[in-house]
C-alpha cells in the first residue's frame, strides 16, 4: 500500500462511465440489438394454482410473423435455482402462481408476438391456492410443490412441505435469559413485498453461431452465474455459453439470476435468428424477483435499568412459488434480528416459505429492512415503556470493539456509538418532540460485505494506458471507479489512464458478481493483488535498464523510480512487447473465512458478517392528522464505511439507499388479492419521486476494516436497511400511535388516528 | 397496413420516415434511427425515461405517435451536445456525482433542459417539481435537483 498522502483514493473524482451516459451513447441491455433479430415474449399463467388442463398453440404458431411458439414440451426437463432447485423454464402440469412462464413466442415484431401471446389457448382447473404466510402454515395446508422432498438441494437446508428453508441461530439459553429480565416485550410485525424498481426493465439478446456455441447480452449482475445456470437449463457445457452484459440501468439484487436469458436463448436456437426479450412493468410487478414479505415476532427480555437478557425472533418469508434467494434470506435474516446487539442469549429462527405467488428473490440488503424494522421498532417500544431515552437504551446494549457477534465471530472496526450519536446529534436528539404532530426517530444496524472471489488481469498499454479486465459488472454504484481508483493509486498512474473492460465470461476473469455491497471491495483488493505481480516484473525490467538493483525500485508519477534515476511505464511496456510479451499480471482475492462458532447455527447458509459495517439513521417529520400525509424535515444517516474510497458516490449510495428505503417505508407494496396483483404498473406501484425525497445528510464515520482495500468496508446495501425502522419510530414520537406493518401509509395514518380517537 | 410518409426535423437534421400509423416515436427512434438514448420503460407514461423535447416541450415519447410529430423538431439527449462538447447540464450531471446507472439521466436532463429554457431562476422545489415526471431509482435526487441549479446559477451569472 502506498506510504504517501493517497492521490486518487478517498477522492470524489467523476466516475468513469459518466460521459457515456449523460450523452446517451453508453449501450444498455435493453438498447442492444442485432441485425435480423426478432421480438420474443412470454406468456404467462392466469391462475395462482391450477392444472393445465390443455395448451393448444397451433393458432399461435400459424400467424403471420411467428417464427416459434415453446412450451415446457420443447425444452428439457429441468430444475435449476440456487440453494433449492426448484424452478422449471415454463409450468409442467401445473402453474403455481399468476404471471408463471407458461409458453414464449418469438416473431418479427411485437405487434405479431403479441397476436401469438392472444391466439395461445389454455385451460386450467384451479386447485386450492396458498394465498398467504398463514395459509401457507396452517396444518393440512395444500402443498405448492408436492413433490419437494425429491428436489436437489445444499444439505445444510431444513426443508419441509411448504417451509423450504428453516434458519436458526441458538445462543445461551434464552429461557434462562427471560427469567432473569424484569419485563418481557412481545410484538409482531408485518412487511409488504416490494420491487427494486429499476428504470431499465431486464433485457437479454441470444444468438447461436455454426459452432454451436450462443452468446447472450444481458443486464444481469451475475454473468458467471447466469452462465452457469444457462448451462444447467440448455443442457450443455458453460464453455460454450457466452454472457456479456453491456450495460445495466438498475439491479438492486432484481437481475441476479436468469430473467429472460433463458427464454432468449431458447427462441435463438429454435429460430436460428437472434431474439431480444425484454419485461415489460405488469411483468416485473408480478414475475420478477421481489423482495419478501413478511411476518416478524420478536420476544425480548430487560432488566429495568435497559440491559436486554434474551431474545427469541423468528421471521417468516413469504418467499412465493419458488425457493429464489429465500432460503439464503432467511439465514442472514437472524443475524440481522439479533441487531448490532450484546445478547447474552438469542433463540432465532428464520423460515422461507412457498405460497402461490411471484418468486421472490434479492433486494438490496436481502432481510434487512424487514427485519430492522422489527428489531429497531421494539427497542423504541421496550424504551418507552421503561422511561429511557431510546439513544440510551441502544447505547446500553450496542456491540462494541472486540465484542462478539452473534454467533461468535470477533467484531472490529465497530463504528457505531460514532454513528449514533452524530446521527442523534445531527437532528438534534434532545428535543424529540419539537412540536404538536412532529417527532423524530432513530435505527441502527449492522450489515456484511459479501465475500466471494474476485480475479482481474491488467495490462500496461504502450502508451501507458491501463487496461483493467474484470468479470465483474458496473451497476451503476460506481464501484469499478472506486477499483480503478484503488489500481491508480497502487500504480502510480492518474484514474484517467485507465479503461475498464468487464463482464464478459469469455474473456474476463472469473468475479462473484455485483452482489452484496462487494464490488469495489473485492476488485479494489484484486487490483492491489495485480499489482503487487505487476511490481516484480516492472521492476525485473527497469533493473535491468536503469543499472539498479529491483529492490530499490518504486512506483510514482507513471515511472519506476531508482537511485535517482526513472524509466516510464510507457517505455516498459513496449520493451516488454518487444521482449516478454507485454506488460500484463493477475490478480485475485478472496475475502478471507470470518470465523464463527458453527454450534451455534442450524440450517445456515450465511453464518457471519463480513468486514461488517454500523449504521445509524435520524429523522425528523410531521404528520398532517387530517390526512395522514408524512413530511419530512431532515433525514441523517451516518455509516461506518471503514474508508470513504470515493466520498461523491458513497454519498450517492446513501441517497439512493435512504429512497428506496423510504419508498419502503412510507408508499410501496406490490399489493395481491386472491392471488392477483393489485397494482402492476408504476401510477398504482408508488416509488418516491422528486417530490417525495427530502434532503437526505450523509455522515461519513470511518473505522478501518481489516481487509479492505484501504479499511474499506461494503457501502451499497446499508442505506436501504434502517429507513423504515427510523420511520416507524418518528411517526411514533410524532403521533403516540405505533404503527407495527409497512408501508406506513398517510392512510395507515390517518386510519390508525381516527381508531385512537386522536 | 399502409404507411405513412412523415418528415420529421430530428435534433437539427430532416428525416423522411415511412412508417405505420400506431407506431410511437419511440419506437421510430430507438428502432428505425438507432437513436437508443432515448430509452425505454414503463411504455405508459409512468416513469419518463423516454422524455424528449418537441418543439422544445419535454413529452414522453412511448405515449406519442411517430405520426403527431409530423413537420415538428424532436430534440433527443444525442443532439444536445454540440461540437465535442458536452452540455452545461451533462457537464454538470457529471461534476455533481448525479448519474448512476444513468438510465433515467437522458429523460432527466431533457426535462431539465426544457424547464430551464422558460424558468432561468428556479429554486430547488421548482427543480424537484419539474422532474416529478422523471422516476430514478439509484440517486435519490438531491445530487440530480444540485446538477440543475447549478447549471441555472451559471446561466443566471452568464457564464
Amino acid at each position: 500500500m502506498a506510504t504517501s498522502e493517497p492521490r486518487v483514493v478517498g477522492k470524489s473524482l467523476p466516475r468513469m462511465d459518466g460521459a457515456g451516459k449523460v450523452t446517451g451513447t453508453a449501450v444498455y441491455a435493453a438498447d442492444f440489438a442485432l441485425p435480423g433479430m426478432l421480438v420474443g415474449k412470454v406468456f404467462r399463467s392466469t391462475e395462482p394454482h391450477a392444472r393445465i388442463v390443455r395448451l393448444d398453440t397451433a393458432r399461435a404458431r400459424a400467424l403471420p410473423g411467428v417464427r416459434a411458439v415453446m412450451t415446457a414440451a420443447d425444452v428439457p426437463d429441468v430444475r435449476y435455482g440456487g440453494a433449492l432447485k426448484d424452478e422449471t423454464v415454463f409450468a409442467r402440469g401445473k402453474v403455481r402462481y399468476v404471471g408463471q412462464p407458461v409458453a414464449a413466442v418469438a416473431a418479427t415484431t411485437r405487434e405479431a408476438a403479441e397476436a401469438a401471446l392472444a391466439a395461445i389457448e389454455v385451460v386450467y382447473a384451479p386447485l386450492p391456492a396458498v394465498l398467504d404466510l398463514d395459509a401457507a402454515l396452517a396444518p393440512g395446508a395444500p402443498l405448492i410443490h408436492e413433490e419437494w422432498a425429491s428436489y436437489t438441494a445444499i444439505p445444510i437446508l431444513h426443508r419441509d412441505g411448504n417451509v423450504c428453508n428453516r434458519a436458526r441461530i441458538v445462543v445461551g439459553d434464552v429461557e434462562r435469559g427471560f427469567e432473569e429480565a424484569d419485563r418481557i416485550f412481545e410484538h409482531r410485525f408485518r412487511t409488504g413485498m416490494v420491487h427494486q424498481g429499476y428504470t431499465e426493465p431486464r433485457a437479454a439478446v441470444a444468438a447461436w453461431d455454426s459452432s454451436g456455441q450462443v452468446t447472450v447480452w444481458s443486464n444481469t449482475q451475475l454473468p458467471f452465474e447466469v452462465q452457469n445456470t444457462l448451462a444447467e437449463i440448455l443442457q450443455m457445457a458453460p464453455s460454450k455459453i457466452r454472457v456479456v452484459v453491456p450495460g445495466i440501468g438498475g439491479g438492486f439484487g432484481g437481475k441476479l439470476r436468469v430473467g429472460v436469458e433463458h427464454f432468449a436463448a431458447f427462441l435463438a436456437k429454435a429460430t436460428g435468428r437472434p431474439v431480444k426479450v425484454i419485461t415489460t412493468s405488469e411483468e416485473e410487478l408480478t414475475a420478477a424477483y421481489p423482495r419478501q414479505g413478511t411476518v416478524v415476532e420478536l420476544k425480548t427480555g430487560v432488566t429495568k435499568d435497559g440491559r436486554i437478557t434474551a431474545k427469541a425472533g423468528r421471521i417468516w418469508f413469504d418467499t412465493g412459488a419458488f425457493a429464489g434467494s429465500g432460503p439464503g434470506v432467511a439465514s442472514v435474516a437472524t443475524l440481522v434480528l439479533a441487531g448490532p446487539y450484546k445478547i447474552p442469549n438469542l433463540h432465532l429462527e428464520g423460515f422461507a416459505v412457498y405460497t402461490n405467488k411471484t418468486n421472490c428473490g434479492s433486494f438490496r440488503a436481502p432481510s434487512g429492512p424487514q427485519a430492522n424494522f422489527a428489531v429497531e421498532s421494539q427497542i423504541d417500544i421496550i424504551a418507552d415503556a421503561l422511561g429511557l431515552d431510546p439513544l440510551e437504551l441502544r447505547l446500553k446494549n450496542i456491540v462494541r470493539e472486540g465484542d462478539e457477534g452473534p454467533t461468535g465471530q470477533v467484531l472490529n472496526a465497530v463504528g457505531l456509538e460514532e454513528c449514533l450519536r452524530k446521527a442523534a446529534a445531527a437532528i438534534a436528539w434532545n428535543d424529540r418532540r419539537p412540536a404538536r404532530w412532529r417527532g423524530k426517530g432513530l435505527a441502527c444496524g449492522w450489515w456484511t460485505t459479501t465475500g466471494g472471489s474476485s480475479g482481474v488481469y491488467v495490462k500496461i498499454n504502450p502508451d501507458g494506458t491501463v487496461a483493467l479486465n474484470t468479470g465483474a459488472a458496473e451497476i451503476g454504484t460506481a464501484a469499478l471507479t472506486g477499483a480503478a481508483q484503488v489500481l491508480a493509486e497502487e500504480l502510480g498512474v492518474d484514474l484517467a489512464d485507465i479503461n475498464v473492460v468487464s463482464a464478459d465470461t469469455f474473456s474476463t476473469p472469473f468475479d462473484f458478481g455485483a452482489q452484496g455491497s462487494r464490488t469495489a471491495f473485492a476488485v479494489g483488493n484484486a487490483c492491489r493483488a495485480a499489482v503487487d505481480d505487476l511490481k516484480r516484473r516492472v521492476f525485473a525490467l527497469a533493473a535491468a535498464q536503469l543499472g539498479v538493483e529491483p529492490e530499490a525500485c518504486r512506483l510514482a508519477d507513471k515511472h519506476v523510480l531508482a537511485d535517482g534515476k526513472r524509466i516510464s511505464l510507457a517505455d516498459l511496456a513496449r520493451l516488454s512487447q518487444q521482449t516478454g510479451g507485454g506488460l500484463i499480471a493477475q490478480g485475485t482475492f478472496i475475502a478471507p473465512p470470518t470465523a464463527y462458532d458453527s454450534k451455534r447455527v442450524d440450517g445456515h447458509v450465511y453464518p457471519a458478517f463480513h468486514s461488517p459495517s454500523f449504521h445509524a439513521h435520524a429523522v425528523d417529520l410531521s404528520i398532517d392528522p387530517e390526512t395522514g400525509d408524512v413530511t419530512i424535515h431532515k433525514y441523517v444517516v451516518a455509516q461506518d464505511v471503514g474508508f470513504a474510497m470515493n466520498p461523491t458516490y458513497i454519498e450517492g449510495q446513501i441517497e439512493g439507499g435512504v429512497a428506496q428505503g423510504l419508498g419502503q417505508a412510507l408508499s410501496e407494496e406490490i399489493v395481491y388479492e386472491n392471488g392477483r396483483v393489485l397494482n402492476p404498473n408504476l401510477t398504482d406501484y408508488k416509488m418516491p419521486t422528486t417530490l417525495d425525497m427530502p434532503r437526505v445528510e450523509t455522515i461519513l464515520v470511518q473505522h478501518p476494516s481489516l481487509v479492505g482495500p484501504y479499511g474499506a468496508k461494503g457501502v451499497g446495501e446499508p442505506p436501504n436497511i434502517e429507513p423504515p425502522a427510523a420511520v416507524a419510530n418518528a411517526v411514533a414520537s410524532a403521533t403516540a400511535l405505533r404503527l407495527t406493518s409497512l408501508p406506513i401509509t398517510a392512510e395507515h395514518i390517518a386510519l390508525a388516528l381516527r381508531d385512537a380517537g386522536t | 397496413m399502409s404507411k405513412l410518409a412523415l418528415t420529421l426535423t430530428i435534433n437539427g437534421e430532416r428525416h423522411e420516415i415511412l412508417t405505420e400509423p400506431h407506431r410511437t416515436l419511440l419506437d421510430v427512434l430507438r428502432t428505425d434511427l438507432g437513436l437508443t438514448g432515448t430509452k425505454e420503460n414503463c411504455l405508459e407514461a409512468e416513469c419518463g425515461v423516454c422524455t424528449v423535447l418537441l418543439d422544445g416541450a419535454a413529452v414522453n415519447a412511448c405515449i406519442l405517435l411517430a405520426a403527431q410529430c409530423q413537420g415538428r423538431s424532436v430534440l433527443t439527449i444525442e443532439g444536445l451536445a454540440r461540437d465535442g462538447e458536452l452540455h452545461p447540464l451533462q457537464r454538470a450531471f457529471i461534476d455533481h456525482g448525479a448519474v448512476q446507472c444513468g438510465y433515467c439521466i437522458p429523460g432527466m436532463i431533457l426535462s431539465a433542459q426544457a424547464y430551464l429554457d422558460e424558468h432561468p431562476s428556479p429554486t430547488e422545489d421548482d427543480v424537484r417539481a419539474a422532474l416529478a415526471g422523471n422516476l430514478c431509482r439509484c440517486t435519490g435526487y438531491q445530487k440530480i435537483a444540485e446538477a440543475v441549479l447549478a447549471v441555472a446559477r451559471d446561466r443566471a451569472a452568464g457564464r
